[in-house]
C-alpha cells in the first residue's frame, strides 16, 4: 500500500529531507534534477541519519563517515569497511503528494 | 566514570565541555628581562620551565597567526598549524566564517586530521575508532552500531575543541585559545597602522601563492622573532656576502637613513624601515620587481600616505608578537612555531597582491624560495647564527653571563607624528627590548587588564598619525 508522507513542495531541489512515518521506521525524501527519491533515513552502516548528510553529483553522502551511494542505483561508493549499497522505496508524486511503497520488498528505482 | 549499577543515570557522566587553560603568574621569570640595564637572562632561550610558562602565558592567550583567507576560500578547506604546540585544524564554514578546532579526538586524543591542507572537506573521522566529526567540529556519529545503542551516550555534547575566538584582519586570519583575551584589533593597538603597509598598500587585497615551506631550526623561537622584530644591524654581518652576490655590493639602507629611518613597536609588535623604498624587493634579484615596488610606492600615496608608501619595498622587517613575522618588499610571512626550548618549526609563505601581474607574482614566489627558503641565501645565514646563540648556552657557566640589549638606549623620538614607540634609526635595539619587555609582561600578568596597560601600550600623544 502507497503511504503518504508530505506535499512534495516541501522537497527542494538539492536537498534531504526526513519523514517520521508512524509505526515504520522514518524516511528520508531527496529531490535531484527534479525527481523525486524515498530511501530509508538511516545508513546502511551505522544507523546514522542521511538526511543529516546531503546531495553531491547525484549521490547520496552519508554525513558521518561520508560513504556515497548513488541515487539511481543504490551503489555504494566510498564505503566504510562492511557498509553495504542503498536500497529505495517505490515513490510517486500525486498531485503534489509525496507517496511511497513501504513495505514489502524495497526496489531500487 | 560510571561504574557498576549506577543504571544509566546523569549521575558520573562525562562532562565534555572544552577547557581553556587559565593564565598564572611568574614573576620570577618576569624579572630575567632587566629593563633597567637593558639585559636578558639567557634562561629565556634554555630553561624548561621558563618554556612551559611561555606555552601557558603566551601561546594560550595570544592572538595567534592561523592561515590567509585565500589559502580556504570555499568551504570545507582547510589548513593544518599550530599554535604553540598545540595543533589546530583551520576550516572554512558553510556559511563563509572560519572556525578552528584541536586536532585531538575527544575520545582516546588521536589526530583526526592527518594532511597538511585539503579542499571541500566533508568532515574529520579519527583513524582510531572512527568518531566522525563535521567542518563545525560537532560529533557526527562513531563506527559500527555500538554508541548509538548506549541510551547514556550524549552525542550532542561531544565535539572538536573550538579555539575560543577566530577572527581576521586584511585578509590574515588569527585565533587565540583565550576566550577572555581582549579583540583582535585590541590586541594590535595602532600597530595596524605598521600592518596596513603590506596587507592594504593595493585596492584588490593580497593573497598568498605557492603553497607553504617548511623546515626546522634549532633554535629557541624568540631568536627569530626578536631578528625581525628589529635587527637589521645583522643584515651587514650576516647577509654580506649574500648581498654581495645578488646585489653587487653590501646592504644598502639608502641615502636619507639619517632622517628616514626609525623602529616602531605597541605591544611588543614592532616594525624597522628605512622608507627607501626598494632595498629589500631589490635582494631577490629581479628588475621587474623593483620596478613593480616603485610604481607601487607611488601609487600607494593616496592609500597610505608617504612614509608608509615608502615602506613597502623598503629594507625593513616586522614581526607581530609572539612568533608571526615578515618582510615587507622580500614579501615573505613566516610563523616560528615553537617546539621546545630549542627547536622551531618553520613555515613560510609568499604573500602578493591579488592585482598584481602573473609575473611579478611568479617572481616574489621564486624570490622567496631563493633567498627565504630552506636552501635559501639569507635564511641559511641566519639559521646557523640563531642555533649557536641558543646551542651554546648549554655550557653551565656561559648561561650565566649576561647578554646586551642596550644600542640605542637614548633614542626614543618623541617628535616624530607615528603610532606607538618610536625610536631614531633602524640600527638600533630598541624594538628588541620593547619586545621582551612585552614578554615579560606575558609572564608576570594573568590579567589582560594589566597585559594592556603595561609598558609597551602606545604612549599617549596629543597628535594623531600623520598620513
Amino acid at each position: 500500500m502507497m503511504i503518504e508522507l508530505c506535499p512534495s513542495a516541501e522537497i527542494a531541489e538539492g536537498e534531504i529531507k526526513r519523514v517520521d512515518v508512524e509505526g515504520l521506521p522514518a524516511v528520508a525524501i531527496a529531490r535531484h534534477e527534479g525527481a523525486l527519491y524515498v530511501f530509508p533515513d538511516r545508513c546502511p552502516h551505522a544507523d546514522e541519519s542521511l538526511a543529516e548528510g546531503w546531495l553531491e553529483d547525484g549521490r547520496v553522502i552519508c554525513g558521518v563517515h561520508f560513504a556515497e551511494f548513488d541515487l539511481d542505483t543504490g551503489e555504494v561508493h566510498n564505503p566504510p569497511v562492511g557498509c553495504p549499497n542503498l536500497s529505495f522505496f517505490k515513490c510517486e508524486d500525486r498531485d503534489g503528494t509525496v507517496f511511497a511503497l513501504l513495505t514489502g520488498d524495497n526496489a531500487n528505482v | 566514570m560510571c561504574e557498576g549499577d549506577c543504571k544509566g543515570a546523569a549521575k558520573g557522566r562525562p562532562n565534555m565541555k572544552p577547557v581553556y587553560p587559565k593564565a598564572g603568574s611568574y614573576p620570577d621569570f618576569a624579572k630575567l628581562v632587566d629593563r633597567e640595564n637593558a639585559q636578558v637572562d639567557r634562561r629565556v632561550f634554555t630553561d624548561e620551565e621558563v618554556y612551559q610558562a611561555e606555552l601557558r602565558q603566551i601561546f594560550a592567550r595570544s592572538w595567534l597567526f592561523l592561515a590567509h583567507e585565500s589559502q580556504i576560500p570555499n568551504p570545507g578547506d582547510f589548513v593544518r598549524t599550530s599554535m604553540g604546540e598545540d595543533d589546530v585544524i583551520v576550516v572554512r564554514q558553510r556559511d563563509g566564517s572560519v572556525n578552528a578546532f584541536l586536532n585531538s579526538c575527544p575520545h582516546r586524543g588521536n589526530r583526526v586530521c592527518m594532511v597538511d591542507a585539503g579542499k571541500k572537506a566533508r568532515g574529520f573521522i579519527c583513524n582510531y575508532h572512527g568518531w566522525s566529526f563535521g567542518i563545525d567540529g560537532a560529533l557526527r556519529g562513531t563506527d559500527g552500531k555500538v554508541y548509538e545503542k548506549d541510551e547514556t551516550f550524549e552525542k550532542a555534547q561531544i565535539g572538536l575543541t573550538p579555539v575560543a575566538q577566530v577572527d581576521s584582519y586584511k585578509g590574515l586570519i588569527f585565533g587565540t585559545f583565550d576566550p577572555d583575551a581582549v579583540s583582535l584589533l585590541e590586541f594590535f593597538g595602532d600597530f595596524t597602522y605598521y600592518l596596513d603597509i603590506m596587507l592594504d598598500n593595493d585596492e584588490g587585497g593580497t593573497e598568498f601563492i605557492g603553497g607553504a615551506i617548511k623546515s626546522e631550526i634549532d633554535c629557541n623561537w624568540k631568536f627569530p622573532a626578536e631578528n625581525f622584530v628589529g635587527d637589521i644591524l645583522h643584515a651587514f654581518w650576516t647577509h654580506q656576502s649574500g648581498a654581495q652576490a645578488i646585489l653587487g655590493g653590501g646592504v644598502d639602507l639608502g641615502k636619507r637613513y639619517d632622517e628616514l629611518a626609525f623602529q616602531a613597536s605597541i605591544y611588543g609588535h614592532g616594525i624597522e624601515t628605512n622608507l627607501d623604498k626598494v632595498g629589500n624587493t631589490r635582494t631577490l634579484g629581479y628588475p621587474d620587481l623593483v620596478d613593480y615596488a616603485f610604481d607601487l610606492s607611488e601609487k600607494a600615496k593616496d592609500r597610505l600616505g608617504d612614509i608608509r608608501a615608502r615602506a613597502i619595498g623598503a629594507v625593513s622587517s616586522c614581526t607581530v608578537f609572539p612568533n608571526f613575522s615578515f618582510l615587507p618588499g622580500q614579501n615573505t610571512f613566516r610563523v616560528w612555531h615553537p617546539r621546545g626550548p630549542g627547536k622551531i618549526e618553520l613555515v613560510v609563505w609568499t604573500l602578493v597582491n591579488k592585482n598584481a601581474p602573473d609575473h611579478i607574482k611568479e617572481q616574489y614566489r621564486k624570490g622567496v624560495m631563493m633567498t627565504f627558503s630552506p636552501g635559501g641565501v639569507f635564511e641559511m645565514d641566519d639559521g646557523e647564527n640563531w642555533e649557536y646563540s641558543t646551542r651554546v648556552n648549554q655550557g653551565f657557566v656561559t648561561r650565566h653571563q649576561p647578554l646586551h640589549y642596550a644600542l640605542g638606549i637614548e633614542s626614543a623620538d618623541m617628535e616624530r607624528d607615528l603610532p606607538g614607540h618610536i625610536h631614531k634609526g633602524s640600527l638600533n635595539d630598541a624594538n628588541q627590548r620593547l619586545f621582551y619587555t612585552r614578554w615579560a609582561e606575558f609572564m608576570e600578568h594573568d590579567n589582560w587588564t594589566d597585559l594592556q596597560n603595561g609598558a609597551t601600550a602606545a604612549p599617549k600623544k596629543t597628535a594623531t598619525a600623520a598620513e
